[in-house]
């Protein structure tokens, strides 16, 4: 059989999923249709990305993008200057952040006491103030930062860049989600299915904390061992080839016999990269794992957020290091009781510092960890979440939902350090320039572009239209990349 | 100038290959103007570019480009400022493509004067071709198929062995594998018809409706849940068991179309067809606390238009919801004027946040089987909102004993144009009446001007779309691709038919017929092009498009489970009923909102797939694994793909553990089974319907006797494996041995043969 037209017919058929296979897809034209001849548009400045969304809504004001104003004009009646249409009444009296501010690293950023452990690594981070979406409504705006588009039906981004860039390795999937460990945000798998994409590109959740961290990826119970689950395989795969001699035209059945030795190579590497017991105690600590297994309180808190979301980070730096191109890492829940996320509309005080702590120990481990290792330079980091919260109160102490600006951040991979792009107007309500927001179109097209990937030109045809992660709109931020 | 001469001369010499008038516009021209152009001089008049029309004859023609040269030279500059389409446009011809174009126009430009898209034109029925062969067509869809390969040069395959052919049409008419005994009946049958017999025996079992119905449900978008934030509970199975009994009645496909489109109208309705109407209340709903409603009732009304887009006319019709279609004649007027036959529904813009949204009816205890006092038309209780939690507006709730179905506003909403497709930016200058696009044209004056005349306009016999997009559908279900390969695009971007003729062919007879569904599968599988062999001979035609040879497809995702189900023996095969709770991933709905999945006991673990609860957002992760459809929006066709997580299911996954341990009891239980090889032999042929050769048998058993010792060691295992699954096995039964064959019967599980159909 000529071997180009059974590869040619295995990808047609459907290419070998969740582990592509990196030395087939870098050769194939999978850039859409008049594929350009070179496996990237421009040569990349990154090559995976690690992606951090806060789900519910983190607030900018009470973490990144101070407001002096708000201090003056505390407890005043507020006054936008305009009808505003808010998505619980939040419109109470001006309210400062309850946290303190202090300047950091070099660059001197105002950053909040609840972010402080990102203070270390301030110098790393491109900050964008003036992001802004297009709805208040959570399931909406977790569509549009997950998929860049509102409604379900679209991949999510580590579904394109997987597509766009294929695997860096045979063994795990390419685009890994990290969900937060009591559940799924709003939307659940629908925010990394593949949608119109090849199968393979969808996120894998793993569980690191189940026996099965990859559902089925192990059997229910030690009823094999190891070795005759391996001998189970090969029998597969010899009584496969037996029927392929029968049927020599049919480039499925390869497939299929790699599926099981791919399967079989999953098992393997999945459990090795979940195990941390390798990571000498140094790392251990730098993650804030350092109290690992211990019992916690009932409320939250910050050591028990810090080693939820610092293990996360951890296992995320191991799945890059083979060759995982996109990891993605959820903190907080889809409105369970107790309150598990980031939507504060209570009180700014309850939830928002031990989510925060937890998530800026860890992260400012993972980014002191990559640079430590060389990494940080072609892996970026992105800061994300649905949208931002109001200026004014909601019921005292809460925030209420504030699409109309929030703050993105962006780390490693080419991004410049210690810069601030986009500011909010004086009360972080919207926009200072409203003429010249950043969209999520702006900041995927800037991640893509960093990844060697042209925004306008990573297209698939679905339906009859040109799909792209950036729908029609989109420019690459130049002011943050270096 | 000198330089344009140049080159002008270079491209020529590059397609001194090509011959003049192998070109026919319709098919090669205008395909590649429509990529790479239309996009800026197409039907959408806001994106026009220099006032220049290449979709339409009489422009394109008075433009006199295709004439005075200037586009010759336009396609073969190497000036970016000149060169189209231009460099910076990102949308690319190819050289074959753009030499096939100047090819063109160096030969004349023709543009038939009825250049019509040949979707547009309605099918006349065609006489079957002449071929040589005499002997091997069995009846007009194989002449046609024979004529084609005669023309290439081929021959068809041989018919498939009888194992082979039964496995492949108990599959495609019923979704579930023969049993052995049918198999060895089917066998000892000598008789001419023998598989006519089996043919009509599958379609008049149950299942038929089951199978064909889970096609549909995946075109209609069904789902248990909303789909939206909470994705709250909606109550909608007793639509879908309408649809498993107009299958299995064979109603007639253009009053199955009628009933759904407009069952709630009709001058007969009755209980049943304003069932039926809730196909239309498939769509997702939003319940989310802040949502606009106005902007949501237009995101249902469009995703009516859209559905009805896909299914049956096979056009993207979303593409007009913001703007004129940029390749297919279809205005963003045309959207809106379909879009108003299904805007004067008395709905709410956002849920009930759990249950079912207004208009819905309550279901009489005795469905489905209804009295006759029951069978009347009821009318549903007006929509009433409750504003709560100080600003959200809820309408009422209707509970787990109603059904979702259309019902008409005593005035329709008024429908406008939207601007870029927004629910606040209407065009009050252009207000709408319902209508459908003038470029499939064909309304009749005596026609109602509502959801009756619209079904009336789809199933008239001179409507060029819907019966080739169905008959296209149930020949992709069958042959693995449709003979329009986009099944859910039939303009002008999509693919040109394989074999047009036999389209029309099969289009037209199905509409002489009398929308005959049951008769339609009974041609077709019963044609000797669907009853060839599988197994490839030739290299030329490595898709299969030219059917010179039977299909080989992968089993749909339902049915890898349902296989399972049905050769292990413990298939509950319960026609219809609420949707049921099996096997899931632990704690698989804690993840949203703090809802609990509450897994059933019994019986409901081993219904048909098409029962299982389907929750939008987090729908069933096997069948997902294996490619079904997401029941978002309207979905006809599915890329498969093979992923290493397919093994990892097929091998750990609980029911296929589970459906292994009771293969390997039913083996040892069966009374007239007493050796080793006839058990493996059994389990063997109940999976993959055909014996195992000696070599396959030997490695099997050689299997069983390495497990078989292993297992003895080892009791702590064998009672790890047995505990998989909630239905224990036999416990009079050795139990190593039975562990041993349940391995066996796991291996023969994971066999490509077994999800496959060859």
């Amino acid at each position: 059989m000529n071997p180009m037209a059974s590869r040619r017919d295995f990808l047609k058929q459907g290419s070998i999923g969740g582990l592509a296979l990196a030395s087939m897809l870098a050769r194939e034209p999978l850039l859409g249709s008049g594929a350009p001849s070179s496996d990237l548009h421009h040569p990349p400045r990154a090559k995976r990305v690690i992606q951090l969304f806060m789900a519910g809504a983190a607030s900018h004001l009470d973490m990144f993008d101070f407001k002096p104003e708000l201090v003056k004009r505390h407890g005043e009646k507020s006054d936008f200057g305009e009808h505003v249409e808010a998505f619980q009444n939040g419109l109470g009296p001006w309210m400062k952040s309850p946290f303190d501010f202090k300047r950091h690293g070099a660059c001197g950023k105002l950053m909040s006491e609840i972010v402080e452990p990102l203070g270390e690594v301030v110098d790393d981070i491109s900050f964008i103030h003036n992001v802004v979406g297009k709805s208040g409504v959570h399931s909406q705006a977790t569509y549009l930062q997950a998929t860049g588009f509102q409604f379900p039906g679209f991949p999510g981004a580590g579904s394109w860049v997987s597509y766009g860039l294929g695997s860096e390795n045979e063994d795990l999937p390419s685009f890994v989600v990290l969900p937060d460990h009591r559940g799924f945000a709003s939307n659940g798998p629908k925010n990394w299915g593949s949608a119109f994409l090849p199968t393979h590109t969808q996120g894998t959740t793993i569980f690191p904390q189940r026996a099965n961290p990859i559902e089925d990826l192990h059997p229910q119970a030690d009823y094999v061992t190891d070795e005759s689950h391996g001998e189970g395989i090969d029998l597969v795969n010899r009584l496969n080839r037996m029927h392929q001699r029968s049927r020599p035209m049919d480039p499925r059945l390869d497939s299929r016999i790699r599926s099981y030795e791919l399967a079989a190579k999953l098992q393997l590497s999945a459990t090795r990269a979940l195990d941390l017991s390798d990571e000498p105690a140094y790392v251990h600590k730098m993650y804030g794992l350092e109290n690992a297994g211990k019992k916690y309180p009932k409320n939250i808190n910050p050591e028990e957020e810090t080693e939820y979301f610092g293990r996360k980070c951890l296992i995320a730096r191991r799945l890059i290091e083979r060759g995982v191109r996109f990891v993605q890492i959820w903190s907080g829940n889809d409105n369970s009781f107790p309150r598990r996320n980031w939507d504060s509309h209570e009180d700014m005080t309850r939830d928002h510092p031990s989510l925060s702590l937890g998530m800026a120990r860890g992260t400012a481990a993972l980014i002191k960890d990559l640079k430590q290792r060389g990494l940080l330079e072609d892996t970026i980091i992105h800061w994300t979440t649905e949208f931002g919260r109001m200026p004014s109160s909601q019921k005292g102490k809460g925030r209420d939902h504030n699409p109309f600006v929030f703050t993105n951040w962006f780390a490693g991979g080419g991004f410049k350090g210690g810069r601030t792009h986009g500011e909010s107007d004086q009360w972080g309500y919207k926009p200072l320039d409203r003429k010249n927001p950043t969209l999520v179109y702006d900041t995927y097209a800037t991640m893509l572009h960093q990844l060697g990937l042209d925004h306008e030109r990573l297209t698939v045809r679905h339906n009859s239209i040109d799909r792209r992660l950036t729908d029609v709109h989109g420019h690459v931020i130049k002011e943050i990349i270096s | 100038m000198f330089l344009r001469l140049l080159i002008l001369s270079l491209g020529l010499f590059s397609y001194g290959l090509l011959r003049a008038g192998d070109l026919s516009f319709t098919q090669d021209i205008r395909p590649l103007l429509s990529d790479a152009c239309f996009h800026c001089h197409g039907p959408d008049s806001k994106a026009r570019e220099g006032k220049l029309r290449l979709d339409d004859r009489a422009s394109a023609i008075k433009s006199g480009i295709l004439s005075n040269g200037e586009m010759i030279v336009r396609l073969l500059s190497k000036d970016p400022e000149e060169r189209m389409p231009p460099p910076n446009s990102k949308r690319v011809l190819r050289s074959q493509d753009r030499a096939k174009l100047v090819q063109w126009l160096k030969a004349g430009a023709e543009w038939p004067e009825d250049d019509r898209h040949w979707a547009f034109v309605p099918p006349v029925k065609p006489a079957a071709p002449k071929v040589e062969d005499k002997k091997w067509a069995r009846g007009a869809i194989d002449r046609f198929i024979l004529a084609r390969l005669e023309e290439e040069g081929l021959k068809p395959s041989p018919e498939a062995d009888k194992h082979t052919l039964l496995r492949r049409v108990t599959f495609d008419l019923t979704g579930i594998p023969p049993s052995p005994e049918e198999i060895d009946d089917f066998l000892a049958d000598q008789s001419e018809d023998a598989y006519e017999k089996v043919v009509d025996r599958l379609l008049s079992s149950p299942h038929y409706g089951e199978q064909v119905a889970s096609y549909w449900l995946d075109a209609a978008r069904y789902a248990d849940t909303d789909g939206y934030q909470n994705d709250r509970i909606r109550y909608m199975w007793v639509w879908r068991d309408w649809v498993i009994r107009a299958l299995n009645d064979n109603m007639p496909f253009d009053r199955f179309i009628l009933e759904q489109m407009a069952g709630d109208l009709l001058a007969d309705r009755n209980f049943m067809t304003q069932v039926a109407s809730g196909y239309n209340r498939n769509h997702r709903i939003n319940s989310e606390g802040g949502s606009i409603p106005d902007e949501w009732i237009v995101e249902y009304v469009a995703d009516r238009v859209e559905t009805l887009g896909t299914t049956f006319l096979g056009l993207t019709m979303n593409c007009a919801r913001c703007h004129d279609h940029k390749y297919d004649a279809v205005s963003q007027e045309d959207f809106y004027s379909l879009f108003a036959f299904f805007n004067g529904i008395d709905e709410a813009g956002l849920g009930p946040n759990n249950g079912n949204s207004p208009p819905f009816i309550p279901v009489p205890k005795s469905w489905p089987e209804l009295k006759p006092a029951e069978n009347k038309f009821v009318v549903p209780a007006k929509m009433q909102i409750k504003v709560v939690q100080t600003s959200v507006p809820r309408p009422q709730s209707g509970g787990a004993n109603t059904v979702m179905v259309m019902h008409e506003l005593p005035k329709p909403r008024p429908t406008y144009v939207l601007d870029r497709g927004l629910y606040d930016r209407p065009d009050k200058a252009r207000k709408l009446q319902p209508a459908v696009p003038e470029v499939i044209g064909g309304w009749k004056k005596e026609w109602p001007v509502n959801r009756i005349g619209l079904a009336k306009w789809l199933t008239d016999p001179a409507h060029p779309l819907t019966a080739r997009v169905t008959v296209n559908r149930i020949w992709q279900r069958l042959f693995g691709l449709g003979l329009v390969k986009t099944s859910e695009n039939f303009g002008v971007q999509g693919e040109h038919p394989s074999h047009p003729k036999l389209l029309d062919w099969l289009a037209t007879e199905f509409i002489r017929g009398g929308w005959d569904l049951k008769a339609t599968y009974k041609m077709l599988v019963t044609s000797a092009t669907y009853r060839q062999s599988s197994v490839g001979h030739s290299d030329s035609d490595p898709d299969n498009r030219l059917l010179s040879r039977g299909p080989r497809r992968r089993l749909p995702a339902y049915a890898i489970r349902d296989s399972a189900l049905v050769s292990s023996g413990l298939l509950v095969p319960e026609i219809g009923g609420p949707s049921v709770r099996p096997y899931m991933p632990p704690r698989i709905w804690r993840s949203i909102s703090n809802n609990s999945y509450k897994q059933d006991k019994g019986d409901k673990l081993y219904r048909r797939s098409l029962y299982t609860y389907w929750r939008r957002t987090i729908p069933p992760p096997t069948m997902l694994t294996f490619n079904a459809a997401e029941r978002e929006v309207c979905i006809v066709r599915k890329d498969q793909t093979i992923t290493p997580l397919q093994a990892l299911t097929l091998m750990n996954n609980v029911t296929f553990v589970e459906s292994a341990r009771h293969l390997a009891e039913r083996v040892m239980t069966q009374e007239d089974l007493t050796s080793e090889d006839e058990r493996i032999t059994y389990a063997f042929k109940a999976i993959l319907s055909r014996p195992p050769s000696s070599r396959e048998l030997a490695l099997l058993k050689e299997d069983f006797l390495h497990h078989e010792e292993i297992f003895s060691k080892n009791p702590q295992a064998v009672g790890q494996l047995l505990k998989v699954g909630e239905k224990p096995n036999d416990s009079k039964l050795p139990s190593a041995v039975l562990a041993a064959y349940a391995l066996v019967a796991s291996t023969i599980l994971n066999l490509d043969e077994a999800i496959s159909l060859n």
